[in-house]
């Protein structure tokens, strides 16, 4: 017995004007600081119905943490909302999640939040999330990652209470997101999808998802990085990412993920990129035990950055869009990396990716494919 | 072959959990004790309990009780009708899909435990290495 989970999906050119078919009184926007003066929040307001009243919640920083959160709890508390409107990349629409549960539970502590509690939300409100990256699949997710202040540690929150009641992905939303903004959360879908699709959880649902969302995304995201405002190149990315994000929702992540969110936390690098550095030591450590499916996907990406395994494929196509494959290249002192190896070991032991990862991976395991980003073609 | 659930099996879990280094280094830095309650249901007559008390990878102690004056109070409970123990320790069932199916129920703190979740697959894993008979 499993479950698949989905939000409502709007997609496509002009997919925002689902808003006003909606009946929206009081809306919560929560945003970042960079958006909420930016013109995709302007498109976000003018597709509301125009007697709703509305809140900008838009100050969640960069992997936010809950006491960054509880400021801006009061405010939604004292303005009562119907709906809240994530808008923005994970950490916005994670942070929504987050002010959605305790706005409707206002006994809960944020550890509440757990696959194991029984939230009981939606006597009040309901969630839209609409992203402006493509790649978190937090849109698509039951999940929330929630930094620790103090700790160099995230906290993954979940529980299927908190999976947005609809996702809008229109590509106007991401048609201006930064090269390198493009680059990092397109290759956090690519670790999503193959994650997900070698997970010892993964099941017809999340295979059929990851699969094409790897075909959607490898066949358009070089047009999209070479022209930015190529619109149907950036929409098939756009569906690509939630495609793996609802993956990896409904089967889980692995040993890619526990190691970058304990990088990244370490060493605040984003997370596409976080991820995305161990991938292709990840995918070689696990090939002996899932060489099939990997075989399988690899015959997926495009024939010109195409090699006989997927890791090979992978640090080819990786290197095709500009990802950086050894920490160097991220402009961080090797000698420095290594001494805190153990730290990044330590962390990614205690993630969940590590339960689902498709091959066993001890301390040791984990700590060479730690050091597998270092050292190497200088 | 010790019968689950039997003071016998619980002695060779216990031995066998002591023995495996792939728990003792998952399990390195957890610290508290759990009891597994086995559900009566239609093919077990009673509800029977299983104490383990852990520490940094080991195993300190393991009680079988049929009461629970019989053991201390622990800081988790991870509970399931017999023939749901059965198909995990078979493999058929995930331990911690298990909980999100409604098949487990988990007590205590769910932060905590989400940090050990590989040392709760290889708790499991070792229960598959006992000659189990049922």
């Amino acid at each position: 017995m499993w479950f698949f989970r989905s939000p409502e999906i709007v997609f496509g050119e002009d997919s925002l004007s689902y808003l006003s078919t909606l009946d929206l009184k009081r809306v919560v926007i929560v945003t970042d600081r960079y958006l909420k003066e930016s013109k995709v929040i302007s498109m976000v307001k003018n597709s509301l119905p125009a007697s709703a009243q509305i809140v900008v919640v838009g100050d969640v920083p960069a992997e936010p943490s809950f006491d960054d959160m509880l400021p801006s709890l009061e405010n939604v508390r004292n303005f009562s909302p119907d709906w809240f409107i994530a808008v923005g990349g994970g950490s916005s629409i994670d942070t929504a999640k987050i002010l959605f549960a305790l706005y409707e539970r206002p006994d809960l502590s944020v550890y509440d939040i757990t696959p194991i509690v029984k939230l009981n939300l939606r006597k009040k409100s309901r969630l839209i999330a609409i992203p402006t990256t493509s790649g978190t699949g937090s849109e698509c997710s039951w999940a929330a990652v929630v930094s620790e202040r103090g700790e160099k540690r995230k906290n993954e929150l979940a529980s299927k209470e908190i999976l947005p009641d609809i996702a809008i992905l229109d590509p106007k939303m991401v048609i201006d997101l930064p090269e390198e903004q493009t680059r990092n959360t397109a290759t956090d879908a690519i670790v999503h999808a193959i994650e997900s699709y070698v997970s010892s959880w993964r099941n017809p649902y999340s295979d059929a998802l990851a699969e094409k969302a790897i075909e959607l995304i490898t066949g358009n995201l070089p047009s999209v990085l070479i022209k930015a405002d190529n619109i149907k190149a950036r929409e098939q990315v756009h569906i690509g990412a939630s495609m793996a994000g609802l993956s990896f929702s409904n089967s889980q992540i692995g040993l890619a993920h526990a190691l970058g969110h304990a990088f990244g936390a370490l060493f605040k690098i984003p997370h596409g990129k976080s991820v995305g550095i161990f991938l292709p030591s990840v995918v070689r450590f696990n090939y002996p035990y899932c060489s099939d499916r990997y075989d399988r996907l690899n015959a997926i990406f495009p024939e010109d950055i195409r090699e006989k395994k997927l890791d090979l494929t992978l640090e080819n196509f990786l290197n095709k869009i500009g990802q950086p494959l050894k920490i160097h290249q991220m402009g961080i002192d090797e000698k420095n990396y290594s001494n805190q190896v153990e730290t990044i070991v330590e962390l990614a032991s205690e993630s969940t990716g590590i339960t689902t990862n498709p091959r066993d991976a001890n301390r040791e395991d984990i700590r060479n494919i730690a050091m597998s980003v270092v050292n190497l073609s200088k | 072959m010790p019968k689950f659930p039997s003071s016998q099996w619980v002695e060779e879990y216990a031995k066998k959990l002591n023995e495996n280094d792939a728990y003792k280094d998952a399990g390195k830095t957890w610290e508290g004790d759990l009891v597994f309650v086995v559900e009566k249901d239609q093919s077990f007559p009673k509800d029977v309990y299983i104490y383990l008390d852990l520490y940094h990878g080991e195993c300190r102690k393991a009680v079988y009780a049929e009461s629970l004056d019989q053991i201390p109070k622990a800081a988790f409970t991870y509970k399931g009708p017999y023939s749901n123990w059965r198909r995990l320790i078979n493999k058929e069932i995930d331990p911690i899909q298990g909980i999100l199916t409604g098949k487990f129920k988990l007590e205590g703190s769910m932060m905590k435990i989400m940090r050990y979740t590989k040392a709760a697959k290889e708790m499991v894993n070792t229960a598959t290495m006992v000659q189990t008979e049922f």
